[in-house]
């Protein structure tokens, strides 16, 4: 029943994912100030090489690789190759787009992958354009101006507060209006919390956390804070903080199991196991005693 | 009682007498030796290039190797059918044929683990199977169960063929003295007292009662290595007793076909009678109904209900890529025999031969039937990948390696079936011994 029930929705889920597809058309618009968007660093064979990387583990199933037309076929509408046309057509801040926020079966990759993985796979979409050549590198997301963020928990609101500020030459300045997202690291990808803000006039940003987020051992749990600012480009930082439950998750293979090593299989199978196997050779063993007794009689005769 | 030993001793020249090799034999067996060389040679390929030779991929794991390993598992089973429960229950007239079927038993066994070793892309890391195998894992049972049972056809074997060796050694006198030598040292200073002839009954009777559960274990463990998977064709509980049954029909006709050849090549008429082909035809037809049973079990009660992914399987067992095999072999290879060898006249030597041939051949196929089409339907979709994973097809390489696995059981069969009195002589004697005193 409950198999039945989640297969269901996996359909109902298919459906809808297919529908909205159809329903918003062919064209993938792309808002005006993302379409200029250009690479922070300049496309090199490295960084196609390490694009590459990420785009088989990513990519690969939905797109197939590149130029061999043999993305997947069952899907509508259709991964384009990305030799093809219809990917490279795209300036590279539509694909950086694209990538990030996906669309119906598209997945978006901005949560899974960082901007550098994401202009990677770029760099190597674009290895296969011979005519394409690289725009204008985005120099003002340099880290010349680095700026630091700062947290601070409060225990009351049960809020995380943030506060930007950028180093300047003689002194240091709130970082304001970016936009900020935060996430929380999990076994798989991160999970963002509360929806993304801007900074205030201050360079301050508060999130609400929800309660009993499961931590480590000890409560500690990783936040991940994306900072968006148009004159800095993107700033990102981790942080550690003792603001979840802590939580004891005994490892799947700590106890007895059917999965794991012999040393810690289930006693009842040592058991059954151990006791055919002994059970069975005690009288292959005797069997050939009587044998050995047998020779020895053969011997006495003579 | 002169007589009697004139029976008796005309009993044994014409026992031993096929122990001398002839013509024919070294014709045969230079044969079987070229061509298992050529066997061997596909081997050596395998070896250097790996299981990519085979047709073999991602999907696809196991193939016609598999299935031709639960062939033989399967048709070593005969062995714990005729010397264990025939003799058990006191059927005198199995006697004859008892050593044939443990001949059969032991080489077959023995061949299947080397099976196993041949679906190994490497060989040379089998020894960890037993340094980090895993109890829980079937595949340990079975390499556990399957080792055993090798142990306990060879001792069936031996045990009752002591007094024999024995005769030969003392008898054989055209034999190379070598011959001799080795079977006095087998012979165990074999003196006939009646404390060694209640020490062999003793052991043949512990093995015979051991053999049994060991052999329902070794074949429901094989079943097993498919049934305690939840993939459609596979996924059945009733695959243990399917699987043994099965065994028996195709064990019984190897037994079959090895008594044609042995009577007709070794001159054994007198021994080996129609009443045994009778007798065996009869049971072939009794074991083939019970197969005919859980086969009908197996795909009727899954085809009524048609679950999702059974329907593909079944589908393309009844009318897709693969109804030819399946009906040939349910129809040439279990219903047709069915129906003859309940006709007396079919029972008779040459009839039940080439019936019994038609059987082995359906075995062999069903085997393969039921290891390769439930791989080419995982629950997953297979995508994104060449033509030749999504369908398994076995290669010339295989096939020939495959074919040596068959050639090498001849072998063994022949060079024990040449080397040592088929038919039990000491028991043949001391049963008409016996019945004579009752
Ligand atoms: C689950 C399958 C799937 C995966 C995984 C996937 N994509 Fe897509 N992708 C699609 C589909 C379907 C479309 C077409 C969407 C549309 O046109 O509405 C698409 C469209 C795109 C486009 C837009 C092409 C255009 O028409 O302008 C880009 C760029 C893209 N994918 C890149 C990627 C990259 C890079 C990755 C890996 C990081 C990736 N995709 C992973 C399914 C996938």
């Amino acid at each position: 029943m409950q198999r039945k029930s989640t297969f269901k929705i996996f359909v109902l889920f298919t459906i809808v994912l297919v529908n909205t597809g159809f329903l918003f058309g062919q064209n993938w618009v792309v808002p005006a100030e993302k379409k200029a968007k250009a690479s922070p660093f300049l496309f090199t064979e490295v960084t196609s090489k390490q694009g590459e990387a990420v785009y088989t583990k990513n990519c690969q199933s939905c797109h197939g690789n590149p130029g061999k037309d043999n993305a997947l076929k069952s899907l509508t509408p259709q991964p384009p190759d990305p030799a093809a046309d219809k990917m490279q057509k795209n300036t590279d801040g539509e694909i950086f787009y694209k990538i990030s926020e996906g669309k119906a079966i598209m997945p978006s990759f901005k949560n899974i992958l960082s901007e550098t993985d994401r202009w990677d796979i770029i760099s190597y979409i674009r290895s296969f354009n011979k005519s394409y050549t690289q725009a204008a590198i985005n120099t003002n997301a340099s880290t010349s101006s680095p700026v630091k963020i700062r947290v601070k928990f409060d225990s009351i609101t049960k809020k995380l507060i943030f506060s930007a500020k950028k180093a300047t030459k003689k002194d240091s300045v709130p970082v304001v209006d970016a936009e900020t997202e935060i996430f929380v690291m999990r076994y798989f990808g991160n999970m963002q919390l509360d929806s993304s803000q801007q900074t205030n006039d201050s360079g301050i940003v508060a999130f609400s956390i929800p309660e009993k987020l499961p931590g480590d051992s000890t409560g500690f749990l990783k936040i991940i804070v994306k900072m968006n600012d148009d004159a800095t480009g993107e700033k990102s930082d981790t942080f550690k903080l003792k603001i979840g439950v802590p939580t004891i998750v005994p490892g799947l293979t700590a106890n007895r199991a059917m999965w794991n090593v012999v040393s810690k299989s289930p006693v009842w199978l040592l058991a059954t196991y151990f006791s055919i196997l002994l059970g069975v050779w005690v009288f292959l063993i005797y069997v050939i005693t009587r044998l050995v007794k047998l020779k020895k009689l053969g011997k006495e005769t003579k | 009682m002169d007589n009697n030993k004139n029976l008796y001793e005309n009993a044994v020249s014409d026992l031993l007498k096929p122990i001398y090799p002839n013509r024919l034999f070294k014709i045969w067996m230079a044969f079987l030796i070229v061509a298992l060389g050529v066997c061997v040679y596909a081997y050596t390929i395998q070896l250097r290039d790996g299981l990519g030779v085979t047709g073999m991929r991602d999907y696809v794991s196991w193939g016609m190797y598999i299935a031709n390993f639960v062939f033989f598992v399967a048709t070593s089973l005969v062995g714990m059918l005729i010397s264990a429960v025939l003799g058990l229950t006191g059927a005198k007239w199995s006697a004859p044929i008892a050593r044939i079927a443990e001949i059969i038993a032991l080489a077959f066994a023995a061949v299947a683990g080397l099976v196993i070793i041949v679906d190994m892309g490497r060989p040379d890391r089998l020894l960890y199977v037993f340094t980090h195998g895993r109890v829980q894992s079937p595949i340990i049972w079975d390499v556990t169960v399957v080792t055993t049972y090798v142990v306990i056809s060879a001792l069936l074997l031996y045990i009752p063929l002591i007094p024999d060796l024995k005769i030969c050694s003392e008898r054989l006198d055209k034999a190379p003295k070598f011959q001799r030598r080795i079977f006095k040292i087998l012979s165990l200073g074999w003196t006939g007292s009646d404390e060694q002839i209640s020490l062999i009954k003793k052991c043949t009777r512990v093995l015979a009662i051991l053999i049994i559960p060991v052999a329902l274990g070794i074949h429901t463990v094989t079943s097993w290595l498919f049934a305690v998977t939840v993939r459609p064709g596979w996924d059945s509980t009733i695959f243990g007793p399917y699987f043994v049954t099965g065994a028996f029909v195709s064990g019984c006709s190897a037994v079959i076909i090895a008594m044609y050849f042995f009577r007709k090549n070794y001159k054994l008429k007198d021994y080996i009678t129609d009443m045994h082909f009778d007798k065996m035809g009869k049971l072939l037809v009794l074991l083939s109904l019970v197969y005919l049973y859980f086969n009908i079990n197996e795909f009727l009660v899954p085809w009524y209900k048609l679950k999702k992914f059974d329907a593909v399987h079944l589908q393309e067992m009844f009318y897709g890529r693969y109804a030819i095999l399946f009906w040939g072999t349910q129809l040439l290879g279990l219903i047709l025999p069915i129906i003859l060898l309940l006709f007396r006249k079919m029972r008779r030597p040459s009839p039940a031969l080439v019936i019994s041939l038609f059987v082995i051949a359906g075995a062999w196929l069903k085997r393969y039937l039921i290891v390769v089409p439930t791989m080419e339907h995982p629950f997953l979709p297979i995508q994104n990948v060449p033509e030749n994973f999504k369908f398994y097809s076995p290669t010339l390489i295989e096939t020939t390696i495959t074919a040596g696995t068959i050639i090498l059981t001849l072998l063994i069969i022949t060079i024990l079936s040449k080397f040592l009195p088929i038919i039990p002589i000491w028991e043949t004697k001391h049963n008409q011994n016996e019945s004579k005193e009752d």
